[in-house]
């Protein structure tokens, strides 16, 4: 470390020297250690002095982790929705309306041979009106009428649920003998995956903004922190501190608030959670769906918290760093 | 140690503070830098620290010139030297003790081995005793007496002070002085700036003279 500057070390009587330049780096490594050890116990210190203006700091990060994590979160629970969904994605082929039962169960066979089909159930033109007077109510409007006028109809279940392999499928059923159309409903499902990608990429763009908003808050808190410091930062300059030892202090104050920013947002993940749970499982099971509100989890934990220490690490990074050039002792 | 070759610093558009600056210091001198304030001493003083550059001309510390050292090595070359402020600059929220530490702390000595130091250090200033004081609880001659025991606990082989009994009264004043006499004794090389005429020439060593930013007067050791 000291490069052509000789040490002190090495002026002092010969007796102390040699014992110095023996233990060189690993004593520099130990004083280096020794020093972390110290600020990072130091800065925690310093924060735990002022609880009240340190929580502060650390709800504000905190908001702004929330915002986009509970976004992911939705957003994840959402695509788990979407698969479930492909599950269910058929197509749907009418049947020449003169085929009798007996026809239509032969071109039902036929269809389940098609090579990308998973699956096909016929449904009878009597079992469509049965199911059609059950799902609208309109028993006694039917009922006055003289002919079935529903078709009979086969719902295929595709092998492979991807929208475009589903429309091949479905202008290749259309082509077999006795089917009048086979149709497709993907548009509502294409348009959940736009509206789900459009969320990713929102999410997204919230993470950048708030994260850029944590950098803020920490580097506003940092310079508060070295301007109130600004003496003892000269004094130790003057005495022959690196920009490294210096900063030291000030890099684990921002990681400190990062981390207890990033605690404060999986509690309020967890509570917000909570709260929201019930009325989204009474809302999804009206749809008579299974859905519950997605957990953070311990991977997401303590990925938050990481994500959310290196910001407060950065932020104070760049604040020491812009307010250090200012600092020149008199 | 030291020596300055046509130096001359100018801050901005202003008028020179210290114009066409010559001459050397010996290992192990004592020198006083005297003049009116504003004549440079703190300037010169402020070269020697390697806190400014000089405008024109070379200054050499214990053969380094300092206009060649990269950013990065200016720490290590501070450590060497002890320097002594007017105002003592000591860190009023921690105690002598840890104010004395300072600059082992900043180059990594061991505590234990630190703890031994800032103890002898403390202990050749007299004030021993106070280890466990909080600055603000001193009067301004033992701060200024805390001040020198952290210039000189990493044993520096040159020691500078700019106004070091600036605030004291003349007893005091001539106890810090002795102060230092006792570590150029033991070889370090002492520079003091000072305008206590009266204290400068009852001590009988090297006097540098500055007006307006020129040395006008180099006499020697009586």
């Amino acid at each position: 470390m000291t490069r052509r500057t000789t040490s002190p070390e090495s002026q002092r009587p010969a007796r102390r020297g040699a014992r110095a330049s023996q233990v060189g780096l690993e004593s520099r490594t130990r004083a280096w250690l020794r020093h972390h050890r110290a600020m990072w116990l130091d800065s925690a210190q310093r924060l735990a002095k002022r609880p009240l203006s340190s929580l502060l700091t650390m709800l504000a990060i905190a908001i702004a982790l929330v915002l986009p994590s509970g976004l992911w979160l939705a957003l994840d629970s959402a695509r788990l929705l979407d698969a479930e969904l492909d599950e269910s994605a058929t197509v749907t082929v009418y049947l020449d309306t003169r085929l009798d039962e007996r026809a239509a169960m032969e071109v039902a066979a036929r269809l389940r041979d098609q090579t990308p089909v998973a699956g096909a159930r016929l449904v009878t033109a009597a079992e469509g009106l049965a199911e059609f007077q059950e799902g609208v109510g309109l028993e006694d409007a039917l009922a006055s009428l003289e002919d079935n006028p529903l078709p009979a109809a086969v719902v295929v279940t595709p092998a492979d649920t991807d929208p475009d392999s589903v429309r091949v499928l479905a202008s290749n059923l259309e082509a077999v003998d006795g089917v009048d159309e086979a149709r497709v409903d993907l548009a509502w499902l294409e348009r959940l995956r736009r509206l789900a990608e459009l969320g990713q990429r929102l999410a997204l763009a919230l993470a950048g903004l708030f994260g850029l908003g944590v950098l803020l808050v920490v580097g506003n808190t940092i310079r508060l922190a070295v301007e109130s410091r600004r003496q003892e930062i000269e004094v130790v300059t003057l005495i022959g501190a690196t920009h490294a030892f210096v900063r030291r202090p000030f890099l684990y104050s921002g990681a400190w608030y990062g981390l207890g920013g990033g605690v404060l947002a999986i509690v309020l993940l967890v509570l917000g959670g909570h709260w929201l749970s019930a009325p989204v499982t009474a809302l999804a099971e009206s749809y008579g769906a299974h859905f519950t509100l997605p957990r953070l989890g311990l991977g997401g934990s303590v990925l938050l918290c990481f994500c959310s220490t290196l910001l407060g690490w950065l932020g104070a990074w760049l604040a020491v760093g812009r307010h250090l050039a200012d600092i020149k002792p008199r | 140690m030291i020596v300055f070759e046509h130096v001359g610093k100018r801050y901005g558009g202003r008028s020179e503070a210290l114009a066409d600056i010559n001459f050397r210091v010996g290992r192990g001198e004592m020198l006083f830098l005297t003049g009116h304030s504003g004549a440079g001493k703190s300037s010169l003083l402020r070269l020697i620290m390697r806190l400014e550059k000089p405008s024109r001309g070379r200054v050499l510390v214990a053969g380094h010139d300092l206009d060649r050292f990269h950013l990065s090595q200016i720490p290590y070359y501070r450590r060497q030297i002890g320097v002594v402020f007017q105002d003592h600059q000591l860190l009023f929220d921690r105690s002598v003790f840890a104010n004395v530490a300072l600059p082992l702390e900043i180059q990594g000595v061991e505590p234990r081995e630190s703890a031994r130091r800032v103890r002898a250090a403390l202990d050749k200033v007299g004030l021993l005793y106070r280890e466990t004081a909080l600055p603000i609880e001193l009067s301004s001659g033992e701060r200024q007496r805390i001040g020198i025991a952290r210039a000189v606990v990493n044993k520096p082989s040159l020691l500078l002070a700019d106004e070091p009994t600036g605030n004291l009264d003349p007893q005091l004043s001539a106890d810090i002085m002795r102060l230092f006499e006792d570590f150029n004794r033991i070889g370090t090389t002492v520079m003091v700036a000072s305008h206590d005429l009266a204290l400068i020439t009852r001590l009988r060593h090297r006097v540098l003279r500055l007006r307006e930013g020129r040395l006008v007067g180099d006499e020697e050791a009586a």
